[in-house]
């Protein structure tokens, strides 16, 4: 895999026929790696990374694939897990459904991975799960947080490792209505994503006794909020819950801070990815949901953020945040789910991993966190951040507000939506 | 009604920038019936050169570099409004020379050619920059917002819409009033008597094209506060300037302009009556004007149709 | 004209076809020998369909339409739709695939059938951008960017014989049927008087009209046939990624299916769609195998195919075969891209 690397280094370096020579090597490369084990001992265990690399999702893609790749080099520095040396190979899903379902066909035929990592956009996700559970190949769905991967689009063989919409909403909304105002206004995308998160925001702010006056659909891809910021000025609500995603709050979040229109009303965004908030650091506004930050006062955190970084000295972002977390976290705990079940057969991975429980000291979160074998979801503590106010460096852009324990914000209507095959219906997959 | 004025006031304001992101492009359809399809990583590009002109790391050497950050923030933005057009004009200048082996043959090579080299700038654009946003620093008396009628607006918008109308209006009068306009006018549509008359058409079609993508940059810069800098923003702009031009009909300045203003229009005021039809509007729009006219508001006979 | 000899053109099945099918006939065999895997040749076969079809708009009737992509995704929704709420029949679901796209395509017919140039390919944009946004938009029915999952592929009932299609390979070989039947379709097509009166609008619409053609309603019915024939492959697609997204619809993903009819030589022959596809999607597998930064080299390999070489590779190639000066070739591939947007002005 190394090879790889430097072709995509060299390719930096502007220098491109000496990259698509050393591409041409490194294409031939598994070849002679295949060859070499075939001869060997212990056969690896390969790893599919389907990390986007560009289109909207690139970014945090890129990020996903720098928690995971961690995860893999502890455990081959520990010796491997089951005595046997992890492999990976990684390709560019483009944030492109189609493309997503070829890579998936290529690293299961072709590259032999059995279990596949990594991803950001829900139809990519969902694109690749087709074709995991056709094979039987085990999918961690790293970094996706549509509610409808863990509900009406769940499977056997997906684990969903992010925290979703509805977790967000239930750790913020309740509060916000009590401390803030009743009179809400949603402002949402008009998308799957945004529409299921603004319904489950709905009900929250409904049941604490709070109201929504209007709920403005905004189209992807939009680019100018002015109309809706106005429309906003003019309706006058308490709070302004969000569902925007993508490149569409990042476009929001510069328009907000131009207008300092932070504060009245108050803003309640959901969950924030932390490549987004790097990009533009100046412009965090309002109360957001994440599932972990970079100086969480937890033993533990500050070894982490060092290691990472021993690693990604080059990389655009200097800390690691939520979605390198994530990728790391959901690698880590398949690679020791596969050293308790002492086997590499899928459906013995598959039972090790619903029974998943990690520990809050384990997870560097505040609270214990479990897989919900029902639904495939992790279970685990919400925070809620605004911006830092008083930033002790120029990555400390958080103020942590609260954590709340999993139970408090699992997503209770997702159970009844999802439904499992049973195990023997899997084909099975060993490698 | 007085709920409705500000967002026509909106949607005049997004209009002129959405006339400005045009502007390049259509200088290039009308003066040299070409579609320059790099119009939006051109913009992309004039964004990402003025945020590495405005940020830390300015591309000069080191002591040049020290003194140009000493200078006061509004000073270098504005050397940063000449200094990145000019920059991406070296790109226009290099793929002009490709273009070149197309002229004389039909506008759809012209079309392709810049298509293909959209994805190697945007690709360039991500190899160099990397996949993450920047945003571009404007100087504070552009910035904030300020409230009137009991609405806080933004500041940079009325700036931006402000220097749409000074680079509209400055185009205007060199494709009008100046001699290098007549010149350039009749070399689009008579090559032979420009010939003729001694003219280098030659250079005559670079420095269009140049000044073009020049044009493309400065609606980059522009707008990147607005939007963001991200290596897929060109797309963002390609498809409303190429749509803008379609439906005021090509050749038409004024028509551009008028396309601009209502698609603006139409995407503010539908986003506060019908927000989730806000950007479908300016289809809508477009397949009316267009399934009634042929040459949209006011085009001229072109080789681009025939 | 279509520069194939004239034999060839009145022939049911061309020595051309047999060839090619006995060598994608063997393809399951060898593939995974040559570093790729059977659902590449799936997705090459299905994008292969869909490039052929967009042809007969761009390369047959020189009609500039960049937002074909939406008929494409139209019959993946349609297919998946059909199986669910219908009828779980893999025929009527790949009939209703064709007739759902081709209605659309009929749809977007009559309002652009009467415009040329830069305006017509605008309105193409127009639409396949109003028609992705509504893909989006409806999740209900499409299931939005999360897709319309779990299509099953069907099995194929000849009613003496039923194949189960769900591994790679047996779908290979139905595509591959599939295909080689619309291939003589098609060719029967393009050389039909129906598809003689469609090449003499692409050199004049005006002496067309003159001969008495109703060039509208020509101009309207190839391009609906074209987004049913798209829609069909879209359908088939569906059945090979077992979902239906939107993406497909983008511009951007329209843009591809024009860049590899074009490299390949739309333009000039009517394998040149084929060829295309199989240089793009071998060429982005392998590329994008060991770089990210693929879309950089198929970008800089497109203007270079643009600059030196318009009749593309089924043009260079035809060069050679028939012992032609490449020259004359390129004068062919120049003319048929001036006929594209000039519509039909010598200049």
């Amino acid at each position: 895999m190394k090879r790889r690397e430097i072709s995509r280094r060299s390719v930096l370096q502007g220098s491109l026929m000496a990259s698509f020579l050393a591409g041409t090597a490194s294409y031939f490369g598994p070849w002679k790696e295949n060859r070499v084990w075939a001869q060997g001992a212990a056969k690896p265990i390969k790893l599919g990374l389907t990390c986007d690399a560009s289109g909207q999702y690139g970014n945090s893609g890129q990020d996903d694939l720098r928690g995971i790749q961690m995860a893999i080099d502890e455990a081959n520095t520990k010796g491997g897990v089951l005595g046997r040396k992890i492999t990976w190979i990684t390709a560019d899903t483009e944030t492109t459904p189609a493309t997503g379902s070829r890579l998936a066909e290529r690293f299961i035929t072709r590259e032999d991975c059995t279990i596949l990592i990594g991803a950001v956009h829900s139809g990519v996700a969902n694109a690749i799960t087709q074709v995991a559970a056709k094979n039987g190949v085990i999918y961690l769905n790293t970094n996706s947080s549509a509610p409808s991967e863990a509900g009406e689009n769940c499977s056997r063989i997906k684990f969903v490792w992010d925290g979703n919409g509805t977790n967000f909403s239930k750790a913020s909304v309740a509060n916000a209505v009590n401390s803030i105002g009743k009179n809400w206004m949603l402002l949402t995308n008009d998308y799957v994503w945004g529409h299921t998160t603004s319904a489950a925001t709905k009900a929250q702010v409904e049941a604490a006794g709070g109201k929504v006056v209007d709920n403005l659909l905004v189209p992807q891809n939009t680019r100018d909020f002015t109309a809706y910021l106005l429309k906003i000025q003019q309706a006058k609500p308490d709070v302004v819950a969000t569902a925007i995603g993508g490149d569409d709050i990042k476009a929001l979040r510069e328009q907000v801070a131009q207008l300092k229109l932070d504060g009245k009303p108050a803003w309640i965004n959901n969950q924030q990815d932390w490549p987004d908030v790097w990009g533009s650091p100046d412009s965090l506004f309002g109360v957001f949901g994440t599932t972990w930050y970079h100086k969480l006062a937890l033993p533990g955190v500050a070894d982490f953020v060092k290691k990472w970084q021993a690693t990604n000295k080059e990389g655009s972002i200097p800390v690691p945040g939520n979605v390198s977390y994530n990728g790391y976290m959901a690698t880590r705990e398949l690679l020791r789910a596969i050293e308790r079940a002492g086997s590499t057969n899928n459906v013995k991975i598959i039972k090790e991993l619903e029974n998943l429980k990690v520990s809050a000291t384990d997870r560097m979160q505040h609270f214990d966190a479990y897989m919900d074998p029902v639904t495939h979801q992790m279970q685990q503590t919400i925070y809620l951040a605004r911006r830092n106010p008083k930033p002790a460096d120029k990555t400390d852009l958080y103020e942590i507000i609260s954590w709340t324990e999993p139970k408090a914000v699992a997503d209770t209507d997702a159970q009844a939506k999802c439904k499992l095959v049973p195990y023997e219906q899997i084909p099975t997959v060993d490698s | 009604m007085f709920d409705l004025l500000p967002h026509i006031l909106n949607g005049l304001t997004l209009g002129l920038l959405f006339a400005l992101i045009a502007l390049g492009f259509m200088l290039i359809v009308g003066l040299m019936e070409q579609i320059n399809l790099a119009h939006g990583s051109l913009f992309a590009l004039g964004a990402y050169f003025a945020m590495q002109l405005m940020g830390p790391r300015p591309p000069f050497p080191a002591d040049l570099a020290q003194s140009w950050l000493a200078l006061p923030l509004g000073w270098r933005y504005a050397a940063t409004l000449i200094l990145a057009p000019a920059a991406v004009g070296v790109v226009g200048i290099a793929i002009e020379f490709c273009m070149r082996r197309t002229y004389g043959k039909d506008p759809l090579y012209g079309l392709l050619l810049t298509f293909g080299a959209a994805m190697v700038i945007e690709e360039m654009i991500r190899l160099t920059w990397g996949t993450r946003d920047y945003v571009l620093q404007v100087p504070q008396a552009v910035n904030g917002g300020f409230i009137f009628g009991d609405l806080i607006w933004s500041t940079y918008r009325f700036y931006a819409a402000g220097i749409a109308v000074a680079v509209i209006g400055l185009v205007w009068l060199l494709i009008e009033k100046t001699s290098f306009g007549a010149t350039v006018k009749a070399g689009a549509h008579d090559s032979e008597i420009v010939r003729a008359l001694g003219i280098n058409l030659t250079r005559l079609r670079l420095l269009v094209f140049v000044f073009g993508t020049m044009l493309a940059a400065i609606a980059g810069i522009i707008v990147a506060p607005i939007w963001g800098i991200r290596p897929h923003m060109g797309v963002d702009a390609v498809i409303p300037a190429f749509l803008v031009i379609v439906l005021g009909g090509v050749g038409s300045f004024w028509g551009a302009v008028v396309a601009g203003l209502l698609v603006g229009l139409a995407v503010g005021l539908s986003g506060a009556y019908a927000s989730e039809w806000s950007l479908l509007s300016m289809y809508v729009l477009l397949v009316a004007v267009v399934t009634f006219r042929a040459r949209g508001l006011w085009g001229k006979k072109s080789v681009l149709e025939a | 004209m279509i520069p194939t000899p004239q034999s060839n053109s009145a022939r049911l099945i061309t020595p051309t076809m047999l060839v090619l099918w006995l060598v994608l006939a063997t393809v399951p065999l060898w593939i995974g020998r040559a570093g790729l895997y059977p659902y590449l040749g799936i997705e090459i076969l299905i994008w292969s369909l869909y490039a052929l079809a967009f042809n007969l708009v761009l390369g047959t009737a020189g009609l500039p339409s960049f937002g074909h992509g939406a008929y494409f995704g139209i019959g993946a929704y349609a297919f998946g739709l059909c199986q669910f709420n219908v009828v779980a029949n893999l025929w009527v679901c790949l009939a209703a695939a064709f007739a759902v796209a081709g209605l659309a395509g009929a749809l977007v017919a009559l309002f652009i059938s009467h415009r040329r140039g830069i305006y017509y390919a605008f309105m193409t944009i127009a639409f396949g951008q109003i028609f992705w946004t509504l893909a989006i938009k409806s999740h209900k029915v499409t299931g939005g960017e999360d897709g319309l999952l779990k299509i099953a592929r069907l099995p194929a009932d000849f009613g003496f014989a039923s194949f189960d299609l769900a591994g790679n390979v047996a779908f290979y070989y139905f595509v591959l049927m599939v295909f080689g039947i619309a291939v003589i379709a098609l060719w029967r097509l393009v050389h039909s008087p129906y598809g003689r009166v469609i090449a003499a609008i692409k050199q004049s619409e005006i002496r067309a009209a003159h001969l008495g053609y109703n060039v509208w309603l020509y101009k309207a019915s190839i391009f609906a046939l074209s987004a049913a024939v798209s829609g069909f492959a879209g359908g088939l697609f569906a059945m090979a990624q077992l979902a239906a997204f939107p993406d497909v619809m983008s511009l951007h993903q329209s843009g591809y299916v024009v860049m590899m009819t074009l490299v390949g030589g739309g333009l000039v022959s009517f394998w040149g769609p084929v060829i295309g596809v199989f240089l793009f999607l071998i060429a982005r597998d392998v590329i994008g195998a060991m770089t990210n930064a693929w879309m950089l080299y198929f970008g800089l390999l497109f203007i270079a195919v643009v600059l030196f070489r318009p009749e593309g590779v089924a043009g260079a190639v035809m060069a050679a075969w028939q012992n032609r000066s490449l020259n004359s070739m390129r004068k062919q591939g120049g003319t048929a891209l001036r006929l594209l947007v000039g519509g039909g002005r010598w200049r």
